[in-house]
Parts: structure tokens; C-alpha cells; sequence
């Protein structure tokens, strides 16, 4: 029964390894994986995505730059960019702005670094353990105490046809520092990767994020974003993801200190067959926190949604206020939707509240556009967009905004009601 | 202008319309009147193409246009306006978004360009001024937490706008105060022309003052039961429409 676990696993066991100053924590990793079976439908976290398109696959491992075609440029955005092409990273930087330090931990890493580095991801993601063992070139980013970065930090990732890579990036924010993230995929051809982001925030430090899964098609992607919230830290979050044949993100937003604030909101658009599988824990380990998360997705034809929100409050994790909310369009009879909240309440005092709504298209409204005069399809994809852009209005980087609206709309524009 | 010989029509099986004819000729304003439930909405809703409202027979012509035959969209195109009875709210489509893509889609059937969205603009607040709504409404979802009279005032903005060449306005006048009244009257008065007609359903004379008809029409169980000049609306002000059941009921038998 060899699928491409075990080939990965056989890969990180003949030498792959890569032996840095992570080394022992790749160990520890791979001893994890190997204990782990393929996850069937069985298995809970898998539920409703299938691996099955990922199974018996191989792909190039190595680097390689035939990605001309892709574009990485986000019109008018002046971003501090790290691209990593089929897994490779490009040229980092040099002229970075005071309190911005970025390195590949070839150079070696700090003490905090080693320290943090696989802390923030739980273990328990299996693709993650995967990208702890595969993931050379792991960028080391540190946001000095007190810095303000204007320029937005983007980690992209670019996906040739055959390729398979995994790439991996620890993020620091020193107290009271202030920085933007944009992590994104690019490329719809047939690859698969691993891209896995751990964000530690220390005290006060405010993070605006951003991950862009907009890859679709025969692009495989399992990824995460983890973040670790020191006293009064607050993170922003903007996550959009468009399906493919399996699309998978894992978010966990670690409350450790208290007074944290997490705001976190996901925009998903499913056409055809593809699967978009978001899952997110909020960890409110400490008291006086808050979170809140808003989750606005829109399938069509035959595709499939997951969200899976888990809210968790620990015992001692008093006054905290935690709201999740999944709103769904239902564009086609033959799509599928499952959301599951699962909220585990250890705290007496606390205010939690989620709900989930799944709607159809509303046809009084659609009748009222045409009745203006404009079509049908136009007639939808405004609709559409006015589900979403209650969101998209909400992102604190406007001129990502514009980049992404009209995007979105050429995805509308696809996406048919039935 | 329009057209409309023996029109029958029903919704989820029910017959609503039973043999409605109906001529306009360009210029002119005709008053519908009826008690609730004749079918004087269902008549506005089959004219603009509304899913779910089947043409059992009849036929209906604007302009020379079989409009059964078409889309709702190409029904607006060629000049038909609803200003509707109970207007739809469309949040997180903004009000100017709506308008404008409106009134492109019309500019493009007629081969024109899009209107530029400065230009756009300005018109849209002058009509915004013609029908008293402030300017930020044009900001908000349409039609979202406007007020009844709100709503109303919307619509007739729309039609300001539209300029179409037929306008039906469903029950325009209700819900709305006495000023407001005289707005959407004045509204419509400033669009009068030899070459735009207007159906004006209503309940109430008074609307009538404000726009005088060239006709009225009393709408009851599906067709018109009768058709007469200003003066009927007084009557039926007056009397109701019992004596004019009453009077089919003894004709029929
Ligand atoms: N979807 C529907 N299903 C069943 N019956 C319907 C439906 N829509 C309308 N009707 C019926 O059709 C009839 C005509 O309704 P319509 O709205 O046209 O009346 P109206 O003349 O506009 O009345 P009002 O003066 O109250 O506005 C009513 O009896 C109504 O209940
Ligand atoms: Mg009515």
C-alpha cells in the first residue's frame, strides 16, 4: 500500500532530511509521521475531504523555474516580497526597513528562533508534520519591539505544473510591534504544497494577515497559519480561498496571554467539482479575550464546502468573548456545505455566540435587478459580490481590496445558479 | 403603445388573470383601480416577466414588441418600467452600484456608452433631489431599512433615471405622507410626454388630483369591469365597488 505519504516519509528517512539548526525538531516530526496511517474518510479531521486525488500521486521535487508565465505582481501593492518558485526560495530582500530582519535559516538561526520554531503548529496536523520534515529553506522573519512596518511582508508561493514543494516561515513580533503578512498560491496546474506559517505576537504587538488560496483547479494545497498571542497582541485576519481538487487550511489563533483580540474573516468561493476545506481553532487559554470570526462562502455546481470552526475556552479563560458566524449561498442544488461549530466551554463567565445560516439565491432580488434591465448573469454576480464584499470592505489593506475584487468577480462570473 | 388582448395568466395554478385587454396609446395616463386581490399586481408582474407567473393565453404587444416572448431584461429595454408595490431590499448591493449598472445595461441596448462615473453621479443626485431622498442614499444597500415612503421615492428615482417608455407604478402612493405624495406626483408629472405612457394602480383618489388620468379603469377578479374618464375614480371614491360587482353579477346572469 505505497501512497505519497509513505514516499514522503521514505524521502525525509533517505537523506532529504534537512540538517539545520531545526534538525532535532524535524526528528521529533518524523518519528510523529511515521506513526500516522493515510487518513481515510474515517478520520475526523478528513471527514469531508478526500485525499484520494493526493494519494497515489508523485510529482517533481526539484526546483525548478518554469513559471514564467505566472505573475506575481499585485498592482499598485509595494510589498517585501519572498517567492518561492516550485519551492525554492528567490532572492531575499536586501534593503529591508529598520526593525525588519529576514533570513533563511541556512544562515543559522537564534536561540527564540529554534525555540518557536514548531511550537506555535499543533502537532496534530498531519501536513504539517509532513512540511516540519520536507520544508527546506525556512525563512525566519523578526519584527523588532516597538517597530512599525509599513510595507506589507507577501510570502508567495509559485506552483508549476508537476511540482511539489513545501515551504515554511516562522514569524516574530516583538512587543508592541506593528506588521502585515500576505501569504498566497499562485498557479492552477496540476502540483501540490505544503505552506505552513507560525506567527508568535508578542505583547501588544498587532498583526494584520492575509492568506490568498486562490489556486484552483488540479492545484493541491495543505497548508496553516498558526498564531500565538501574547498579553493585549491583536491579529486581523483576512483568509479567501477559491477550491480546487483539494484545498485545505488549517487556522489556530493561540490566546496566551490575556486582553488578546482576534478577528478573523474567511471568504470562500467554490465552483464545480473543487473542495475547499477551512478548519480553525480559537484557543482562548487566558481571560478578558476576544475573538471574533465570520466565515461568508458562496458554492456552486457540484463543489463542497468545510468549515469546521472549534471554539475552545479553558477553565480559567473568564470574560472572554468569542463569536463565530458561517453564512452560506447555496448556488446549486448539487452543492455540498458542511459546517460544523464545535464550541467546548470550560469558563463560567464567559459570552460565546455562533451561528450558521445557509441561503439560496434570492429570486425577488435577482427579478428586481433584471426588471432594471440587467442580466441575469450581471444580476448574479452582483448579488454574489454583495454577500461577499461586506468582507472584502472590511480588509485594512484597501489597495489589496481592489486587487482582489475583480477577481472575485470573474470567479462569479463562472459560477452558475441552478 | 401597448397592447394587451384577452390576456389570461395564473400563479401556481390559480387563475389571476381572466381575459384582461388593455390599450394605451402613447401619452397617455390610465388609473387602474380594484379591490385587493383583482390581480392588479399579478398584472405588472406577468407584464415585467416575473418567474413563477405562467401566459395561459392572450397576447401582449409594446410598441409592436411581443413581450411575452422575452426576458425580463429585455423587457426593460425596451422601455418597460415596474415601479413594484413592495420594492426588494438587496443588501451589499449599494443603491448607486445598482443604478448605474441599470442604466449602462439600457445605454448599451440602445449602442450608447456606458456613462462615466462622475457623470453618473451627478445625475443620479439630481434625481436623488427630484424625489427628496438625500444623497446618501445612494450609498446604502438598496432598499435596505428605507422607510416605506423611502422605498417609494426610490422608485420613482429609478424611473427619473431609467426614462422608460411604458411605466406601471404599483400602488406608488401608499404609505406615503402628504408631501412625499405630492413628490412622486411631481415626479411623474415632469416625465410626462407624448411619447411615455403611464399605468398608475392605486386605491386612492387623491393620488388622482395630482396626476390626472386620461382614463380609469376598474380591475376586479382578474379583468376590467369598467372603464371611464376622471370622473369614475370620484365615484368609486364615493360608492365603492360593490355596485359595480353588483352590476356585472346581474349582467352575467
Ligand atoms: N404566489 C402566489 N401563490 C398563490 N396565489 C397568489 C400568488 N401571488 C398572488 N396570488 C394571488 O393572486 C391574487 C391577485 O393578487 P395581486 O397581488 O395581483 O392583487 P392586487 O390586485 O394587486 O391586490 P392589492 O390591491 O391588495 O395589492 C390574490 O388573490 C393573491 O393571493
Ligand atoms: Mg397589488
Amino acid at each position: 500500500m505505497a501512497n505519497w505519504l509513505e514516499s514522503a516519509v521514505a524521502r525525509a528517512e533517505s537523506g532529504d532530511l534537512v540538517n539545520d539548526c531545526f534538525v532535532g525538531k524535524r526528528r521529533q516530526a518524523l518519528t510523529l509521521l511515521k506513526q500516522q496511517a493515510w487518513p481515510t474518510r474515517k478520520v475526523e479531521a478528513w471527514k469531508y475531504t478526500s485525499l484520494y486525488p493526493l494519494q497515489d500521486k508523485t510529482f517533481t521535487i526539484e526546483a525548478s523555474n518554469d513559471t514564467a508565465a505566472l505573475s506575481t505582481v499585485i498592482d499598485g501593492l509595494e510589498s517585501i516580497d519572498l517567492i518561492f518558485i516550485n519551492g525554492a526560495l528567490q532572492n531575499i530582500p536586501s534593503e529591508l526597513p529598520v526593525g525588519l530582519s529576514i533570513a533563511s535559516v541556512n544562515d543559522s538561526a537564534e536561540a527564540w528562533a529554534v525555540e518557536t520554531y514548531s511550537s506555535i503548529k499543533p502537532e496534530r496536523h498531519l501536513f504539517g508534520l509532513v512540511n516540519d520534515v520536507l520544508a527546506s529553506d525556512t525563512v525566519i522573519i523578526d519584527v523588532a519591539a516597538n517597530a512599525s512596518i509599513d510595507r506589507p511582508v507577501r510570502i508567495v508561493n509559485v506552483l508549476s505544473a508537476g511540482h511539489e514543494s513545501h515551504s515554511r516561515v516562522l514569524v516574530r513580533l516583538g512587543n508592541n510591534a506593528k506588521a502585515s503578512f500576505i501569504e498566497q498560491a499562485i498557479g492552477n496546474e496540476s502540483s501540490f504544497h505544503t505552506a505552513f506559517v507560525e506567527y508568535d505576537l508578542g505583547a501588544e504587538a498587532e498583526l494584520e494577515h492575509y492568506r490568498f488560496a486562490l489556486q484552483t483547479q488540479d492545484a493541491m494545497a495543505v497548508g496553516g497559519c498558526h498564531f500565538n498571542l501574547a498579553t493585549k497582541a491583536q491579529l486581523n485576519s483576512t483568509l479567501v480561498g477559491f477550491g480546487s481538487v483539494l484545498s485545505r487550511l488549517d487556522v489556530d489563533v493561540i490566546h496566551a496571554g490575556e486582553y488578546t483580540h482576534a478577528k478573523i474573516n474567511a471568504i470562500y468561493l467554490l465552483d464545480n467539482q473543487e473542495i475547499f476545506d477551512l478548519h480553525t481553532v480559537i484557543e482562548h487559554a487566558m481571560p478578558n479575550g476576544s475573538s471574533e470570526e465570520n466565515v461568508h462562502g458562496i458554492v456552486a455546481d457540484q463543489s463542497t464546502a468545510v468549515f469546521n470552526g472549534r471554539i475552545h475556552i479553558h477553565r480559567d479563560a473568564q470574560k472572554v468573548l468569542a463569536e463565530m458566524n458561517n453564512r452560506n449561498l447555496l448556488l446549486s442544488r448539487e452543492a455540498t456545505i458542511n459546517t460544523k461549530p464545535e464550541l467546548e466551554i470550560y469558563a463560567d463567565d464567559v459570552r460565546c455566540a455562533h451561528g450558521v445560516t445557509i441561503a439560496e439565491m434570492d429570486k425577488t432580488a435577482l427579478f428586481y435587478l433584471q426588471s432594471r434591465g440587467v442580466s441575469l448573469a450581471q444580476a448574479q454576480v452582483m448579488l454574489n459580490f454583495g454577500f461577499i464584499n461586506e468582507l472584502v470592505d472590511q480588509m485594512p489593506n484597501q489597495i489589496l481590496a481592489q486587487w482582489l475584487r475583480p477577481q472575485l468577480r470573474e470567479r462569479f462570473a463562472q459560477m452558475e445558479v441552478k | 403603445m401597448l397592447s394587451i388582448k384577452n390576456l389570461h395568466a395564473s400563479v401556481e395554478d390559480k387563475l389571476i388573470l381572466k381575459g384582461l385587454d388593455l390599450e394605451i396609446k402613447p401619452g397617455e395616463v390610465h388609473a387602474i383601480m380594484g379591490p385587493n386581490g383583482a390581480g392588479k399586481s399579478t398584472m405588472g408582474y406577468v407584464l415585467s416577466g416575473k418567474d413563477g407567473y405562467t401566459v395561459e393565453s392572450g397576447t401582449v404587444e409594446l410598441n409592436g414588441v411581443n413581450l411575452l416572448d422575452l426576458e425580463p431584461e429585455e423587457r426593460a429595454k425596451e422601455g418597460l418600467f415596474l415601479a413594484f408595490q413592495y420594492p426588494v431590499e438587496i443588501p451589499g448591493v449599494s443603491n448607486l452600484e445598482f443604478l448605474k449598472a441599470s442604466v449602462d445595461a439600457q445605454r448599451k441596448a440602445r449602442g450608447e456608452d456606458d456613462l462615466s462615473a462622475k457623470e453618473f453621479l451627478k445625475q443620479a443626485r439630481e434625481a436623488c433631489k427630484k424625489v427628496d431622498l438625500p444623497a446618501e442614499f445612494l450609498k446604502r444597500g438598496v432598499n435596505e431599512g428605507f422607510s416605506g415612503g423611502e422605498k417609494k421615492r426610490n422608485e420613482i428615482m429609478q424611473m427619473l433615471l431609467l426614462k422608460p417608455k411604458l411605466c406601471i407604478l404599483d400602488e406608488s402612493d401608499s404609505g406615503l405622507d402628504i408631501d412625499a405624495l405630492k413628490v412622486v406626483a411631481d415626479g411623474v408629472n415632469s416625465q410626462r410626454s407624448p411619447d411615455r405612457s403611464f399605468i398608475v394602480i392605486t386605491h386612492y383618489q387623491r393620488l388622482l388630483d395630482y396626476i390626472k388620468p386620461d382614463f380609469v379603469h376598474v380591475l376586479a377578479d382578474g379583468k376590467i369591469i369598467k372603464s371611464g374618464d376622471a370622473s369614475l375614480a370620484l365615484e368609486l371614491d364615493a360608492q365603492g365597488y360593490g355596485w359595480l360587482t353588483e352590476q356585472r353579477e346581474g349582467d352575467e346572469a
